[in-house]
């Protein structure tokens, strides 16, 4: 036998050229090659990896001219020493890059179900006491605390609950959820099995953007094997569970619609509706899918769910900021020199998440500005990095930390265009229910096009601020509420470009 | 419980339920906004309502912010009004011509907001055409804003779910169906949306023509049972609009397709306009004068050559209380007979005939507002989102909302697709199932003993009854799985309130009134009458089938159903109207067809309503007819009938006078005069007293309020009705014993009228006809949405591009066997005659079963009926007759 070789099957690592390295050395006699989750150091794709005495061993961007030299473990890095890896907690992503999507020996062997066990042992007020000690907050973006909500789904009497997943993750620049289920589909399925318990939930859905292909695959596969290992289905939880044993999950497709990701438009479109934004109250965790009791979170959420039974809830309130517990996985992207996923304590600033781990302006690039949060989130200029990356001082600074994408764009960015290009996305993504958003974003975009063909207005910048505030102010979702900050804040960093 | 809350410095007073929004309208307090409606759920769409609310972040919108004890809140300010003028600048902006384009209620808004000229500049518009195609109203997308209140009250209120949005963000925009314009559509052109449009991109054709209403009168539609009220809009003195009332507790603002649009047959050309008189084959044109003298010549001059009874009046329940009370006054009191009928025999006269007998009285125990109080409803032989629309609409609400259904019906309808049991039996056999449904109560000790014990008698002789009716008897019978009948069984007994609705697919059978006995017996076994939620409930079919009979239209009882032998009545009755009551029993309509047949009948008035058409065995109806001496039909066309006349006499439509009408849950209502009839048209209440004075007995009444005063003086049921509280309350349902009384909502609540209420165990017989090798296809005839019994005003109207002919359903096995495709003529055979009509394959029957409607006279369907009838009620056999169907060859050119 020649050896085993670790590479992963992320989509990431595909779009890099893993496939290609795993079907010509499939070839190979006597090569083992397994495939597992990505670490996320996506500048580091295709990283084929082999064991070594002391942890595993890495070749970067790898070629199918490298595997003799791999196989003579020649050059190779190992894995615990690049700074990258070494400098992130890994909480969440404990396990990206060891181990096999799914392989349910691999799991259990590190960690897997340990926080269910935890939960088993408690009763469904007491889990909830644990998730609120964590003050554990939503990871989709809204960042509302979590422990509230699943004590208001507990509280909320019905004859049928549900726990819903929203992976509709739309942000431009992220990921990680993608990464979670692609990756660790059992540490999502753990996090709602336990959610489900504690508000006495029994059907789950996950809610996967169309765009995720693989994901949607890979989930199916991980339900079916749960079902068969026990974890899901009539007797899912086994006679520990007090509060009844069903819990099925199926998961349901998007059809490619960005509000969709709002959860009360998903819910709609879950019950096979028009993707429509519905007004709160009521709230899904007390009127939700069917008009039940919902429990819906994003991905990040219920993963974080099984470290946060396992270790506690004081252990992940001892991370992070006083209003930002825990850690968050930020995805560096954009003209750095190392783009990829970092999960950190909440607390570094966003300088030092630049240059640290996005190792700085890649070749030739000079930084102009930084956009975090996704398609709605503020613009920063170099001014404005050391803000630290917490709830508290982005909402202090009107931005929004979203999903901890961070997108860096340097010299070459037209900041008109930019600006357009986001006011279009609105446009084109709006549900159509309210005025502000449906009909705001398209004048909003049809000013940018102006100024973009040169044929700026007096005017022009009075009307797109007085349009964004009432944008702001009167939309119906976040999505018109925050569509105007891209564009204001823009055109407040580089007025210049705009006349 | 109410929510103590402040708006604009005002203490308000709001409900657990309420918005801020909703507690503000209360409270007087305007805030404005385009896509809220009181009677849709809150949506939040438009932002124009955005408020301040005192330590809360943001504006939320008062339309879906619930009201707090103690609440502050503030829904005016320089802010606020800043985001409403840019949000109405939004709005302007997707109109055309710069804004200018736009609805004038957008307009206002826009002025009220001091918004000055729209900043954008050659903003992106919506470019759609406009969608002209239903017959009625038209959608022009240019002046929508896209508040979807047209999509949410077709789900939420109408339940057809006919219009969607479609599109993303600004591309979001209204389509029917699946966006091939609204006739192609399932739309029922219901009018809810364009009733909800706040912005006139959904109007009426008729106020694009003849513009808007410059005032309104209040009155009750006559298109069924249900009594929906309208405000008819005029303008120069022509009806524009047919605005379904809000404050109505009947229809609570919505409408049906025929009540809402059809009224267009009242400019008909060939409206009647002139009495005539046939002189050999020829219509004369007579003068009034001239008529009514002539009518009472004839009528005197039979009377006094054959006696009182050789003369009879068939009555409109399509007419007024007054109008049928009055023309019943005129045979008692001047003919001095009995032989006054009306057209509710052939519908529901089984459902008096079976309730008086149980319960002692004839009328629908409930209020339609218990459907929304129901825990279980079974809907029994009606199909009510065709025939009663805006009542199957509130069926289709309270189903959505979780009540259990139970359809009991040998078609699927469109109740079936809500329902939790779908019981398709065999045409004929309502009361071996309704028996079988008995037995699993009795044997699954599911009575309520209670009920039983203290309101109940003959309890016993129904046990006996029902004893042999297992479900699997009961399957063989009726074809409905026995399994299925257990489950109703328990379903109705169990739920704590179940409500039974009932319409002519209990009654038109040869032991019709057996059928509605059985399900009088079901509900006092559950002990399911007398309580909110609960009942026996006839929808009546007709707009005043309930009031014709109330007041007496019929010749086995007088007003109020009162025995024609009561000692006191005969006294009252004297003291009133100063002639005896005549005693002896007298014609019911078929009846009286035998009697013309053998000569003893020989004058015969009739009042809208086209026996000619509508009535059974129709070769023998004509026949009956052409024996008659003389002839009077008072219509508002030229029907079937009035061909067979030897006067016809115009009539005053519905709008054209006043009067009173009784829904189907006892409700008198208001009708009102809103225009005046074609020039010299006497209503015919008016007609009536001038031929009784003609004929020695003076009728003076100067206006349709004395003769309910008189009515009320004579029917104790309906003593404290009044027209001057007619118009101060919306409307009195009987009984009402006097002034003071507000009326009766729920019947039997402690006593019932005859006492205790009688089980009567009811046998099952079989239908007066069953399938034979020559004719081996059960017929089931009925009504359709579009139109409207014999269609004589329906036909008149523009529902004829919806629907222009009657078609015979024919399950697709059958349709296969035979070799037929939808849309080819069939020969339809019976015993009795045959005729040619068009099909359409559908499963809504079972195999072996066809249904056809009856709104076409050139059909002449009813040829094929025979005169079978009920035993006890002369309700005739329409739900079942064999036939036999015969491809035909050729083309017919």
């Amino acid at each position: 036998m020649m050896g085993r070789l670790y590479l992963s099957q992320d989509t990431s690592a595909r779009a890099v050229g893993a496939e290609r390295l795993a079907r010509v050395w499939a070839k190979v006699p006597g090569l083992e090659l397994v495939r597992t989750s990505s670490r996320g150091a996506i500048f580091l794709e295709p990283l084929v990896e082999m064991d070594g005495p002391h942890g595993r061993i890495g070749w970067p961007n790898a070629g199918e001219r490298d595997l003799p030299g791999i196989l003579q473990g020649e050059n190779g890095t190992p894995i615990e020493r690049i700074p990258y890896l070494a400098k992130q907690t890994r909480v969440t992503f404990a396990n990206a890059g060891v181990t096999r999507p799914l392989s349910l020996d691999d799991y259990r062997t590190h960690g897997g179900f340990q926080g269910l066990e935890a939960a088993l042992r408690l009763t469904p007020q007491k889990i909830v006491e644990e998730v609120t000690v964590s003050k554990l907050r939503g990871r989709g973006g809204a960042a509302y605390p979590v422990g509230l909500k699943w004590q208001a789904a507990l509280e909320t009497h019905a004859d049928q609950k549900y726990v819903v997943a929203n992976a509709d993750e739309g942000d431009a620049g992220t990921y990680c959820d993608r990464m979670i289920m692609e990756g660790e589909p059992f540490r999502l399925i753990e996090g709602m099995l336990i959610a489900a318990y504690a508000v006495g939930a029994t059907e789950g859905y996950i809610y996967c953007r169309y765009e995720y292909p693989v994901a949607a695959r890979l989930l199916r596969d991980a339900i079916a094997l749960l079902t068969e290992a026990g974890y899901l289905g009539d007797e899912a939880l086994g006679s520990q569970a007090r509060g009844g044993g069903r819990f099925t999950l199926e998961v349901f497709v998007g059809a490619g619609s960005y509000v969709c990701g709002e959860e009360t438009a998903l819910l709609q479109s879950l019950e096979g509706k028009r993707g429509m934004v519905q007004a709160k109250p009521p709230y899904p965790a007390v009127s939700g899918l069917y008009g039940k009791p919902t429990l819906i979170s994003n991905v990040l959420t219920f993963a974080t769910i099984p470290a946060i039974l396992a270790r506690g809830g004081a252990w992940h309130a001892s991370l992070g900021t006083e209003q930002s517990k825990g850690t968050i996985p930020l995805q560096i992207g954009g003209r750095v020199k190392q783009p990829g996923l970092v999960e950190v304590p909440f607390g570094l600033t966003l300088n030092e998440a630049i240059e640290e781990f996005g190792g700085g302006m890649a070749a030739g690039a000079r930084f102009k500005a930084v956009q975090v949060g996704g398609p709605l989130g503020s613009l920063f200029t170099k001014s404005g990095l050391t803000i630290p990356i917490c709830y508290d001082a982005f909402s202090r600074a009107g931005a929004i930390l979203g999903h901890g994408g961070i997108v860096v764009f340097d010299q070459e960015t037209d900041m008109v265009e930019l600006a357009r290009h986001f006011m279009a996305f609105t446009a084109d993504e709006s549900c159509g229910k309210c005025t502000p958003c449906r009909v705001g974003a398209v004048r909003a975009r049809e000013i940018l096009d102006g100024i973009g063909l040169g044929r700026r207005r007096p005017g022009d910048l009075e009307l797109l601020a007085d349009l964004g505030e009432t944008m702001k102010a009167a939309s119906l979702c976040a999505l018109g509420q925050r569509a105007p900050y891209p564009v204001l804040t823009a055109i407040e960093h580089f007025r210049k470009e705009f006349q | 419980m109410t929510v103590p809350l402040t708006i604009d410095g005002l203490a308000v007073e709001g409900e657990n339920g309420d918005t801020v929004l909703t507690a503000a309208r209360k409270a007087g307090i305007k805030i404005p906004s385009l896509c809220a409606s009181p009677h849709l759920k809150p949506y939040g769409g438009c932002r124009l309502c955005l408020c301040h609310v005192e330590g809360q972040a943001g504006l939320p919108a008062a339309c879906t912010t619930p009201v707090r004890d103690g609440m502050r809140v503030r829904t005016d300010s320089e802010i606020v009004n800043r985001h409403r003028r840019n949000i109405l600048e939004l709005f302007l902006s997707e109109q055309a011509d710069g804004g200018l384009g736009a609805s004038e209620p957008l307009l206002a808004l826009s002025r009220q907001f001091g918004l000055g000229a729209v900043r954008y500049r050659e903003p992106e518009k919506r470019a759609a055409p406009v969608d002209a195609s239903n017959p009625y109203f038209a959608f022009d997308p240019a002046k929508c804003i896209v508040c979807a209140r047209c999509v949410r009250v077709c789900d939420e209120v109408q339940g057809t779910f006919a219009l969607s949005l479609a599109g993303r963000g600004f591309g979001t925009r209204v389509i029917a169906g699946n966006d091939v314009g609204y006739a192609a559509s399932n739309c029922v052109s219901c009018g809810a949306c364009v009733k909800e449009c706040p912005t006139d991109a959904l109007f009426e054709k008729a106020m694009a023509e003849f513009g808007r209403p410059a005032s309104a009168t209040r009155t009750t539609c006559t298109y069924c049972g249900v009594g929906c009220q309208f405000d008819a809009g005029v303008r120069a003195g022509r009806i524009v609009q047919m605005a379904p009332v809000d404050e109505s507790p009947v229809n609570a603002g919505h409408a049906c397709m025929k009540g809402r649009f059809a009224w267009d047959y009242l400019y008909a050309p060939d409206r009647l306009t002139t009495p005539l008189v046939r002189k050999d084959s020829q219509w004369i044109e007579t003068s009034w004068e001239d008529a009514l003298s002539i009518l009472a010549e004839r009528f005197g001059r039979i009377r006094e050559v054959h006696g009182p009874d050789a003369l009879a009046v068939i009555s409109s329940s399509r007419g007024t209380n007054e109008e049928n009370y009055l023309i019943s006054k005129f045979v008692r009191c001047v003919l001095g007979t009995n032989n006054i009928d009306n057209c509710a025999r052939v519908c529901h006269s089984a459902t008096v005939t079976g309730m008086m007998e149980a319960f002692g009285a004839s009328a629908a125990t409930n209020s339609m507002d218990s459907i929304e109080h129901a825990r279980l409803i079974m809907v029994v032989g009606a199909n009510p989102t065709e025939a009663h629309p805006v009542l199957g609409a509130r069926i289709k609400r309270a189903a959505r909302r979780g009540t259990p259904l139970i359809v009991v019906d040998p078609r699927t309808i469109e109740l079936t697709k809500y329902a939790a049991l779908h019981l398709r039996l065999r045409p004929g056999t309502n009361v071996a199932l309704l028996n079988g449904l008995g037995h699993v109560i009795v044997t699954e000790g599911l009575t309520d003993r209670a009920f039983i014990e203290s309101r109940t008698e003959q309890y016993e002789d129904w046990v006996e009854t029902v004893r042999p009716c297992t479900p699997e008897a009961t399957e063989r019978l009726t074809g409905v799985p026995a399994d299925l009948i257990r489950q109703a069984a328990r379903l109705y007994a169990e739920s704590g309130a179940s409500m039974c609705i009932h319409g002519l697919g209990v009654t038109e059978h040869k032991f019709g009134s057996h059928g509605v006995i059985a399900l009088c017996d079901l509900a006092l076994a559950t002990g399911n009458v007398g309580r909110i939620g609960t009942g026996i409930n006839p929808l009546r079919g007709q707009n005043n089938v309930q009031g014709s009979c109330d007041v007496g239209s019929m010749p086995t009882y007088f007003s109020g159903y009162q025995r024609l032998d009561d000692p006191d009545l005969r006294a009252l009755h004297e003291t009133v109207t100063g002639r005896p009551l005549p005693q002896k029993r007298g014609l019911k309509i078929p009846d009286m067809w035998d009697a013309a047949l053998a000569g003893t009948l020989k004058g015969l008035w009739i009042v809208g309503y086209d026996v000619a058409q509508t009535d059974p065995n129709l070769k023998k109806v004509r026949e009956a007819l052409g024996r008659l001496e003389f002839l009077v039909v008072q219509d508002l066309f030229m029907s079937e009938t009035a061909k067979y006349a030897h006067m016809v006499l115009p009539g005053a439509a519905f709008v054209e006078k006043d009067g009173t009408y009784t829904n189907l849950e006892r409700r008198v209502q208001r009708v009102r005069k809103v225009v005046d009839p074609p020039a010299g048209i006497l209503p015919d209440w008016r007609v009536f007293c001038e031929v009784a004075t003609r004929m020695g007995y003076p009728m003076r009444y100067d206006h349709p309020s004395q003769v309910m005063e008189e009515i009320a003086r004579l029917t104790p049921t309906m003593r404290g009705i009044t027209y001057e509280r007619l118009d101060r309350e919306p409307g009195l349902q009987w009984p009402v014993p006097d002034a003071g009384h507000p009326g009766t909502s729920i019947m039997h609540q402690e006593r019932f009228p005859r006492g205790k209420a009688q089980f009567i165990g009811v046998d099952y017989l079989p239908p007066g006809e069953e399938p034979t090798a020559d004719y081996p296809f059960v017929l089931i005839t009925g009504r359709i949405l579009e139109h409207y019994c014999s269609g004589a005003q329906t036909r008149r109207t523009r529902i004829m591009e919806i629907v222009d002919q009657d078609a015979l359903e024919i399950h697709p096995d059958d349709a296969r066997k035979l070799g037929v495709r939808g849309g080819q003529r069939v020969k339809i055979v019976s015993a009795r005659s045959e005729t040619v009509m068009p099909v359409t394959v559908s499963a809504r029957v079972a195999p072996g079963q066809l249904f056809a409607s009856f709104h076409f006279p050139e059909n002449n369907l009813n040829t094929l009926l025979s005169s079978s009838a009920d035993e006890a009620s002369k309700c005739p056999e329409y739900k079942v007759s064999t036939v036999r169907l015969e491809k035909i060859k050729r083309a017919v050119s």
